[in-house]
Parts: structure tokens; C-alpha cells; sequence
């Protein structure tokens, strides 16, 4: 039998160096227990490596790593990977290193005469897994080995915690992002809500003052500003219970013949009557074939459109185009305003989204994109965005003949 | 004829406040958000303040309490319904009184009433707007810091610990005091903090910061901001 005679030889401050090195530059443990096998192979030698992990559920210990050099990589799967080693209580609960030697029956194949030193993974008191090092037919592991595998079952443990932390956070930072945008919904629409609430009762109150008496003209202005604002708080009730329906399914089209280009002039002439300086064009560049959609959804989504060209975009004139092409009808609503930055335009169509940074002075409930997009989508069409700060916005609708 | 600064960002609001307010015989001005406002505050004080605190660029609290340092102008802020923190903050900041929206315009102006009643008997002090110290200016509304009439950069620990020696011009502050009245109570013993903070600010404003005009020690006792017949002009 050949006697080997492999020391550790005392670790240098420059290799305690280069560990660290590793340590701190690896992208994830396991690259990390790659590059310390390499560098620490001088001054301790085993054929097979081991890393197992407790799973943090039900205190399993399943094989995260595993390495063979030297001797182990001809036994494969055939010899002893320490699983017993591993799920010793010695090792997990009191966070013991043990050390295991073969039986002394005299065995040709070294590869059946395992010589295991296992060592648990731990942080602070949390058992984390253990590693197990293989030396197959000896020498058996010294107080310097035992001591070099502490070392680095301490900085491998180090590695996972950092690891395990990380995912939890970016867990836990998925689960505030919902309830961030939740929490901000519901601040702006109690904003929303309070906004007229607070003209209806600030004019009416004025009215009904006892210590003093308004001309008539001036009744009249508050007059109209309270109906104006209890207009207002409507569409607000509307918007929601839109939203609500179409988010359980439950709005319904009604399918009828439609002059597109009539409930579009339709819709301008509204948006004129409420804003008289406002510029709208409107080009029909083909003749148009009625189509089939909602006539009073449709018009709610070109309403939306305008209204929101009229509120982001103010002053700007707008154009509107439609054409029919071979499949469908494209509809266009172009404003010459400020645009919407490009990080923000993924979310636009999403349900209670507002572009941040607006001022409370400029109302919106994040609702009106996401409900075109939802009855645009129920006549089986598309609507898309496009803008670039500061040259402005444009929606595109595409609505098919055939659904 | 008393005259009333009304603060809103919405043109709606200002209009509500306004008519009702007139009708009582009010001089009523108006200003869009917070800045504007300081810079009207700055120029002729009025007689109240309503100020709304949900506001672009400088918001109602943060004005109130820009305001309080060179002015005890009675101060109504406005707020929402179901915010309890502004009302609280607000008023520790030194506002006299709030109004939620909505609200009625009786209310309004019985609390518009009740307030100058109260700022007409207690003694009115209006400390000046700007503080000089030999060749140092500070303009507390714009919360601006000038030496020789260049803009001095200071952080708002930086500001805040050369304001508390501006309002106690000649006083002797012990330095848990300044600890505790800057960073908080649980700075007391953390000398450091202010020795450090101390030493870049008069590398900011001293002429020479080993032989310090402005910020003085006294050993064993605390810092002091010299009193002004010593500092040479």
C-alpha cells in the first residue's frame, strides 16, 4: 500500500487574501465554492465535495453542490456522498464537526474506504445545511484540515445567507409594489372624490349664508359651478363602476351599426360646447364602410381620448384621423403637448396608473386608459400609444371588420 | 382694512375663498403654491394666512414652517378630510388653526374671525426677514445663506445648526443641546456629529476657520454665535 504523505501546510496571509477576494467579488456562492476548491487545493487536498442545504420548510437537506476531483471522479454515483454524514444531529442541531473514518477492514478499492470530515453551515444560530469533504483511502483529516474547512464552511455559510436575504427582499419588494399602487389609488381617488365635494358644499354654504345676500348674477356663477362639479363627481362614480364591471367581466357591448366618423364629430362637438377655444381637426382620409361596434363605448373612448389631450396636452391643438384599410378601421388622435416620458409608457393602459409627478391640481383616476383599452379590446381591436417628450402624443386605434 | 393671503394651487379654490371673504370686507391676495407665497409674505406681512397644504413646489407645511422663522403671521391651513397627520404636523410647525376640506363657508369665517381675535390681543413681534452678521446673510424665507453676497451652499443639518445660532446671537449653547435640537434626543452624546458639522461650516463661512468670527467656542461650555458689536464689519 503506498503511504501518502500530504500535510497542510500552514495557510499563507496571501491566500487568506485571495479567499476574501473570492468572497467578496462572487456573483453567487456556488462560483464562489468553485473558485476556493482551486485555491486552497495546495494546502488541502479531497477527492469529493459536498454542499447540502436545509430546506428552510419542512428541515430536509437536499444537495446544492457537489464536486469530484482527484480519486472521486471515477466512483461517480458509486460511492458515499456523506448523505448519513449530512443528516447526523450532531452536525445540524449543535452545530458539531464531525469527523468519520472507514472501518479498519482491509478493503483493496480505496474508493470503499471513505474518510468524511463534515462541517455544518451556519450564521449566527440559524443551521443553514452542511459541507461535507471526501478523502477516499486517507490520510484521515487533520486539526489543521478541520480547522481550513471551518474557515470555509463559515465564509460558504456567509455566501448563502447573503444570497437567501437577497431573494426575500426582492420578494418582499414585489408584494410592496402591489400594495404601494393600491394605497396610491385609493389616496388619489378619495382626492378625486373630495375635489368636487368640496366646491358643492364650499358654494352651496355660501349661498345659504344668512349674515349677507349675493346679486343675482353672481348666484348664477356659483349655481353653475355646483352643477358643474356634481357633473363631475358622476363621471367620477361612472368611471369606477366601469372599471369595476369590466375587471369581473360583467360589462356588456351592444352591437349595433356604426357611423364611426359620425359619433367621432359627435364627440367633438361635445368637447367644443365644454371648451370653446379649443382646436380639433378632423381628416376622414378614405370613405368609410359602417362597422360594427358599441356606439355609446366607443364614443366613451374617444371622449376619454380628447378629455385627456384637453387636460395633459392644454392649448395644443388636436387631430383626428381615421381610414379604412384592408381588415379594419385605424382611428388616430394626435396632440402637439409635452408627451409622456418613455419609462412611463409601458403602465399607460394599466388600471389605476397616473403618470407621477402631476399636480394635484390636474384630475385623473388612472381608470380612463385602462377602460378604452378594455372595450377597444372587446371589439377585438388595439389601441397603442406613441409619444416622445416634448413633440407630443399619439393614440392609435385599429379596429377589424371581421370579428 | 385687514388684509388676508389666501393659498391654493387651485384657481377654483382661491375664487371660493375670495368672494367669501370679500363679502366680509376682507382685502383678500392670492398666491398659486408656496414660494409665491413666501415672496409675498417676504415683501408686506398680511394679517392671516390660509394656506392649503397639498401644493406643487413647496408644500402648505413646509411653508408654515419657512414662514415661523421670520414671522408669527396668523396661519390657517387647509386640509383633507381624513389626513390627521397634516392637521397634526401643521400645527406643530406653528399654524393657529385648521379647516377641512369640504367645508361649509360659515365655518370658514367663524374660524377667520376667531383667529384675529386672538393674534389682535397677544403681542404682535415680527422679527426681521433677513439676519446679518458681519459679512454673513441669511434670507429666511428663501432659506438662503450669502457671504460677502455669494451664495453659500449649506446641507439642511448645516442650515439648521446655523440658524440655531442666529436666533440665540450671543448665547452660549451647550453642545447636547444643539445635539439633541438638531439630530434628536437620542444625539445628546454624540459629540462627534457636531464637532464635525461645526468644523464644515466654518470651512464654509469663516474667513478663517481656526480663528472663527462667527461660530465661537467656549470651552467646556458649548458654541456661541458672537454677538454682533464684536464681529468686525
Amino acid at each position: 500500500m503506498e503511504k501518502l504523505t500530504i500535510s497542510t501546510s500552514s495557510i499563507t496571509i496571501g491566500t487568506l487574501y485571495n479567499l476574501s477576494q473570492v468572497i467578496s467579488r462572487a456573483p453567487n456562492w456556488k462560483a464562489a465554492l468553485d473558485e476556493i476548491v482551486v485555491k486552497v487545493r495546495p494546502y488541502f487536498i479531497f477527492d469529493n465535495l459536498v454542499v447540502y442545504l436545509s430546506n428552510r420548510t419542512n428541515n430536509n437537506l437536499d444537495v446544492f453542490y457537489a464536486k469530484a476531483t482527484g480519486r472521486g471522479q471515477k466512483g461517480e454515483a458509486d460511492v458515499a456522498w456523506g448523505e448519513e454524514l449530512a443528516h447526523l444531529h450532531q452536525v445540524s442541531d449543535n452545530h458539531q464537526t464531525i469527523l468519520q473514518e472507514p472501518s479498519k477492514d482491509e478493503v483493496k478499492d480505496r474508493l470503499e474506504r471513505p474518510y468524511l470530515l463534515g462541517i455544518p453551515l451556519n450564521l449566527t444560530q440559524e443551521y443553514l445545511g452542511t459541507i461535507v469533504f471526501i478523502r477516499f483511502g486517507g490520510p484521515a483529516f487533520t486539526e489543521s484540515d478541520k480547522k481550513l474547512g471551518e474557515f470555509i464552511s463559515y465564509l460558504i455559510g456567509f455566501l448563502v445567507e447573503r444570497q437567501n436575504v437577497k431573494y426575500e427582499q426582492e420578494l418582499l419588494q414585489a408584494q410592496h409594489q402591489q400594495i404601494q399602487i393600491r394605497e396610491d389609488f385609493l389616496s388619489n381617488i378619495s382626492h378625486e372624490f373630495r375635489s368636487p365635494l368640496g366646491f358643492i358644499k364650499g358654494y352651496t354654504t355660501t349661498l345659504l349664508r344668512q349674515d349677507t345676500s349675493w346679486d343675482q348674477t353672481t348666484q348664477q356663477e356659483f349655481l353653475k359651478i355646483i352643477d358643474r362639479e356634481a357633473d363631475r363627481l358622476q363621471e367620477l362614480i361612472d368611471n369606477l363602476l366601469d372599471s369595476a364591471r369590466l375587471q369581473s367581466g360583467q360589462l356588456q357591448m351592444r352591437y349595433d351599426l356604426v357611423r364611426l366618423e359620425a359619433v367621432i364629430n359627435d364627440v367633438i362637438a361635445r368637447a367644443r360646447q365644454n371648451n370653446p377655444s379649443l382646436v380639433v381637426k378632423f381628416i376622414v382620409k378614405t370613405t368609410l364602410s359602417p362597422a360594427r361596434g358599441d356606439p355609446f363605448r366607443l364614443a366613451q373612448v374617444f371622449e376619454n381620448l380628447i378629455g385627456n389631450a384637453i387636460k395633459y396636452a392644454p392649448g395644443s391643438d388636436i387631430l383626428i384621423t381615421i381610414e379604412q384599410e384592408k381588415n379594419g378601421v385605424v382611428i388616430s388622435f394626435q396632440d402637439n403637448g409635452p408627451g409622456i416620458p418613455e419609462k412611463y409608457v409601458p403602465f399607460l393602459f394599466d388600471r389605476f396608473f397616473r403618470v407621477p409627478d402631476q399636480s394635484p391640481n390636474v384630475h385623473g383616476t388612472g381608470l380612463g386608459l385602462y377602460i378604452c383599452k378594455q372595450i377597444i379590446n372587446a371589439h377585438n381591436g388595439q389601441i397603442t400609444v406613441h409619444s416622445e417628450t416634448p413633440h407630443g402624443t399619439t393614440f392609435k386605434i385599429h379596429l377589424p371588420y371581421n370579428r | 382694512m385687514s388684509l388676508i393671503l389666501v393659498v391654493d394651487d387651485e384657481p377654483q379654490y382661491q375664487h371660493l375663498l375670495k368672494v367669501n371673504l370679500e363679502k366680509e370686507a376682507f382685502e383678500v391676495t392670492t398666491a398659486g403654491n408656496g414660494l409665491e407665497a413666501l415672496e409675498i409674505v417676504s415683501n408686506k406681512v398680511p394679517d392671516l394666512i390660509i394656506m392649503d397644504v397639498m401644493m406643487p413646489k413647496l408644500d402648505g407645511i413646509t411653508t408654515c414652517e419657512r414662514i415661523r422663522q421670520f414671522s408669527n403671521v396668523p396661519i390657517i391651513i387647509l386640509t383633507a378630510r381624513g389626513e390627521e397627520q397634516d392637521r397634526v404636523r401643521g400645527l406643530n410647525v406653528g399654524a393657529d388653526d385648521y379647516i377641512v376640506k369640504p367645508f361649509s363657508a360659515d365655518e370658514l369665517l367663524a374660524r377667520v374671525r376667531a383667529v384675529l381675535r386672538r393674534a389682535h390681543t397677544t403681542e404682535q413681534v415680527t422679527p426681521n426677514r433677513y439676519f446679518v452678521h458681519g459679512n454673513l446673510k441669511i434670507d429666511f424665507a428663501r432659506a438662503e445663506v450669502w457671504k460677502e453676497n455669494k451664495p453659500v451652499f449649506l446641507s439642511a443639518t448645516e442650515y439648521r445648526l446655523l440658524i440655531q445660532f442666529a436666533h440665540n446671537v450671543g448665547q452660549v449653547l451647550s453642545a447636547e443641546d444643539l445635539l439633541a435640537a438638531i439630530w434628536g434626543p437620542q444625539y445628546r452624546e454624540d459629540k462627534e456629529i457636531l464637532w464635525v458639522s461645526i468644523a464644515r461650516l466654518r470651512q464654509k463661512l469663516e474667513d478663517n476657520p481656526h480663528s472663527p468670527l462667527h461660530i465661537v467656542t467656549r470651552a467646556g461650555l458649548g458654541y456661541l454665535m458672537a454677538p454682533l458689536d464684536k464681529v468686525n464689519l
